[in-house]
């Protein structure tokens, strides 16, 4: 082994090590896993959340009907809703108590129902602390105008039997303007959505880990030369093996995390059917889970993960070479974590549609180098980058990282020993890439 | 076969840093390397262990020219003190040897040998940041050795010691000129450059101005001194009518008299028995490192320095103007001369 590669592996070691130690790192990798698992139990959690969530309505009804306004209400307010699983109890009080009871907190609404004078239309009231546009108040509104109808209908003379077929639901389907192909299912709202979820989390996640693990190689260098120990070790070791060794170092410490928050992943997903049996009951077997992490996400993550990571970390580095003082790190990588955000802001909105993720200026951006990271993972998550996208991304990454170390290491190896002085950027340029 | 520095040049900006360094230093010996601060020390020690290029000029060790040699030749004690403030010293100390490929089970060997040797044993485990500076300091040391280098460079070694871990250093010092280690320090304080070196170098604004083995160096100016005790008064006005000579230090017990180049030592003897004083010292030496360096360079060599270590320290006598006798304004006070002798100057007196 030459003293190139030793050296390298010496500096990523301590760096490892020590950073390994501390409590920030623990408790973080904690987090991560804790995070993790939440992640790739997301679809259990949603659905489990979904169906612990019961609204109770009131129905206090003055006036005489034809029909029995309850059982109307809870038609109406459950016709989205799973059969066995309601997301709306209604029950009948009486109007002098309508009030108090939503006061009390016993029911999020009430519709109280009148009838001002004999032979006239209905008047409703819907009690709710609920803001007047709000789900609650929306709802319970569009089950008034159904008894509204139907009470007049019945004015009209038309029996409650035929009224069931004229309120009975036309049929709707909802179409992609090209139809699935003939091997391929129709992707239901829920699995649309737990990509969008997934897809947000990932590049989130991806974005953190960046920033971070880039902080933690700025402030490492950053902390040499503050303390001085900068020149001890480079009597020892080449800046270029400094650099790649700290880089190196907590890169392994970002894996490290990386890959405990996957296994914590992968037994959540294996423990998957398990759970979700044991949260909805037995017929957790007819429920079709959407596997939101699948091992094409996961590698294209892992890769993105590692090239963006080193992209950003050498620059880092530099960064960190050149200030003296711990308090400066913070405003010397500013700079490049807010071109990290711009990735991350337009790959985020653009996974939840609020930029179209398709627009010609997104996908030129995603092929950016220091914008790819995010871009492309989440262009890839809504299905709009195909696995050539993501060759083509990585390559240009791979070639930007070799540029970008040529770059930093002559910025490292100026910026290392220069003490002191505050260097500005064209004195340290001239320092690094001027004569030696 | 030595240490050879051969004309460096090196500017930074519109700094010229050195300007011309040559000099060497041959292999065992113990080398001071002397000038202000600022005047290129750092920068030459740094182009030797190739931190830096130089751009102009070569540095070489045993024929091989330093942009080649391993990097372990060296071990360097940089001016810029500092540590991992958070990680063990055996810990840290183990890492950097590593880095010149030690093996960790040999140097935390090495370690616990020279903490012992430091009488520090107990600090293996604490951080570095929970250690006083001196004993920082001495971790530091022991990085700079502890795989075992040919040459030590050492940039103000005993800057910020206490008299005491002065003397440990100094003892690791000897330990490794023993060992058949090249030792090269720059100080300020020249009582530790007659004391340990062999040879000298004295540079100025990245010039050299003297180099060679201590005792020519010390002879270069070709003046002399004398130190002359008398009973009676010890002021010697008599010495007045004696050309070429001036007082430099005036003490009760003796006086030390500067006589300049040509003029024979032994005429202030013959003067003084003439005029029938009781001699009861008289002691004909070389002028000491601090007057040369002050001869030369126009300012004392620990100007700037602050130092727990150096006897002068304390009394914080800044290079005043002309001295008595209307000597140039490049000499130091009389009172400065003397400790640079040592408190108890051994040379032969001749009674009368």
């Amino acid at each position: 082994m030459g003293p190139n590669l030793r050296n390298t592996l010496v500096v990523a070691r301590r760096e490892f090590l020590v950073k390994a130690r501390t409590r920030a790192f623990r408790f973080g990798t904690v987090l991560l896993v804790i995070g993790a698992v939440l992640v790739a139990l997301a679809p259990v959690v949603i659905g489990w959340i979904d169906r612990q969530v019961i609204t109770k309505v009131a129905v206090a009804s003055a006036a005489e009907l034809a029909f029995d306004p309850v059982a109307r209400t809870a038609a109406v307010l459950n016709a989205g809703s799973e059969a066995d699983h309601p997301a709306y109890d209604v029950k009948a009080v009486a109007p002098d108590e309508a009030r108090q009871a939503v006061e009390r907190g016993d029911y999020s609404a009430a519709l109280v129902i009148e009838r001002p004078a004999t032979g006239s239309d209905l008047a409703f009231t819907v009690v709710t602390k609920d803001p007047p546009g709000g789900r609650v108040p929306a709802s319970v509104q569009q089950a008034a105008a159904s008894i509204a109808v139907a009470d007049r209908l019945d004015r009209l003379g038309v029996a409650p039997g035929d009224q069931a077929a004229l309120f009975a639901p036309a049929t709707v389907t909802v179409e992609e303007p090209t139809p699935p192909g003939p091997g391929e299912a129709a992707e239901s709202s829920v699995e649309f959505y737990t990509k969008m979820a997934l897809g947000q989390v990932l590049v989130i996640f991806l974005f953190m880990a960046i920033i971070l693990y880039g902080q933690w190689v700025a402030t490492s260098v950053a902390e040499e030369k503050a303390s001085r120990v900068m020149e001890i070790v480079l009597t020892a070791a080449t800046p270029f093996q400094l650099l790649g060794g700290k880089v190196l170092g907590v890169g392994g410490l970002g894996l490290v995390q990386f890959a405990a928050a996957l296994a914590a992943v992968i037994v959540t997903l294996l423990l998957q059917g398990p759970v979700a049996s044991f949260v909805f009951g037995a017929e957790a077997s007819s429920m079709d889970l959407p596997a939101g992490l699948t091992p094409d996400v996961i590698l294209t993550f892992t890769i993105l993960f590692v090239l963006g990571f080193l992209l950003y970390a050498v620059l880092y580095a530099a960064a960190g070479a050149t200030v003296s003082r711990m308090e400066d790190v913070n405003s010397v990588v500013a700079p490049m974590s807010l071109v990290a955000a711009i990735g991350y802001i337009v790959a985020v909105y653009g996974a939840t549609g609020l930029i179209p993720a398709d627009a010609s200026w997104v996908t030129l951006l995603s092929f950016i180098p220091f914008f790819s990271p995010y871009m492309i993972l989440s262009r890839y998550l809504t299905g709009d980058a195909g696995p050539l996208d993501i060759v083509a991304a990585t390559l240009i990454l791979v070639v930007s990282i070799v540029v970008c170390l040529w770059f930093a290491a002559r910025i490292y190896e100026a910026g290392v020993l220069a003490y002191g002085q505050k260097a500005g950027v064209r004195q340290l340029l001239k320092l690094a890439f001027g004569r030696r | 076969m030595s240490l050879e520095i051969t004309n460096l040049h090196k500017r930074f900006g519109e700094t010229v840093a050195l300007d011309g360094i040559t000099f060497r230093v041959e292999p065992g010996q113990v080398f001071g390397f002397l000038g202000a601060n600022g005047a290129g020390k750092t920068t030459t020690m740094r182009i030797a262990l190739d931190i830096i290029r130089a751009d102009e000029g070569r540095v070489s060790w045993r024929g091989r020219d330093s942009t080649e040699l391993p990097r372990r030749t060296w071990g360097y004690l940089p001016e810029e003190r500092g540590l991992y403030p958070r990680m063990k010293v055996e810990e840290q100390l183990v890492f950097f040897a590593a880095l010149y490929g030690v093996p960790s089970k040999a140097a935390r060997a090495e370690v616990h040998e020279w903490l012992e040797r430091f009488r520090v044993p107990e600090y293996a485990g604490r951080k570095a940041e929970e250690l006083s500076k001196g004993n920082q300091q001495k971790v530091q040391f022991i990085a700079a050795v502890l795989h075992d280098p040919e040459v030590l460079v050492m940039d103000e070694p005993f800057a910020g010691l206490d008299p005491v871990n002065v003397d440990l250093l100094k003892d690791a010092f000897l330990e490794m000129r023993d060992r058949g280690k090249t030792l090269v320090f720059s100080t300020h304080q020249m009582e530790m450059v007659e004391e340990l070196c062999d040879a000298v170098a004295i540079i100025d604004r990245g010039r050299l101005l003297a180099n060679g083995p201590t005792a020519e160096v010390r002879r270069m100016t070709g003046k002399r001194v004398v130190r002359l005790g008398v009973v009676g008064d010890p002021d010697l006005p008599w010495l007045a009518g004696i050309a070429g000579t001036r007082i430099t230090r005036a003490g009760r017990d003796y006086s030390e008299i500067e006589v300049a180049d040509g003029q024979d030592p032994e005429a202030l003897l013959h003067a003084a028995m003439e005029r029938g004083e009781r001699i009861t010292r008289f002691e004909i030496a070389d002028p000491s490192l601090t007057h040369i360096f002050i001869d030369l360079v126009g300012t004392r060599p620990d100007a700037e320095e602050r130092t727990l270590a150096g006897p002068r320290a304390a009394s914080g006598t800044p290079p005043t103007g002309p001295g008595p006798g209307g000597a140039p304004p490049v000499d130091a006070p009389p009172g400065h001369a003397a400790s640079s002798a040592g408190p108890t100057p051994s040379g032969p007196a001749t009674g009368a």
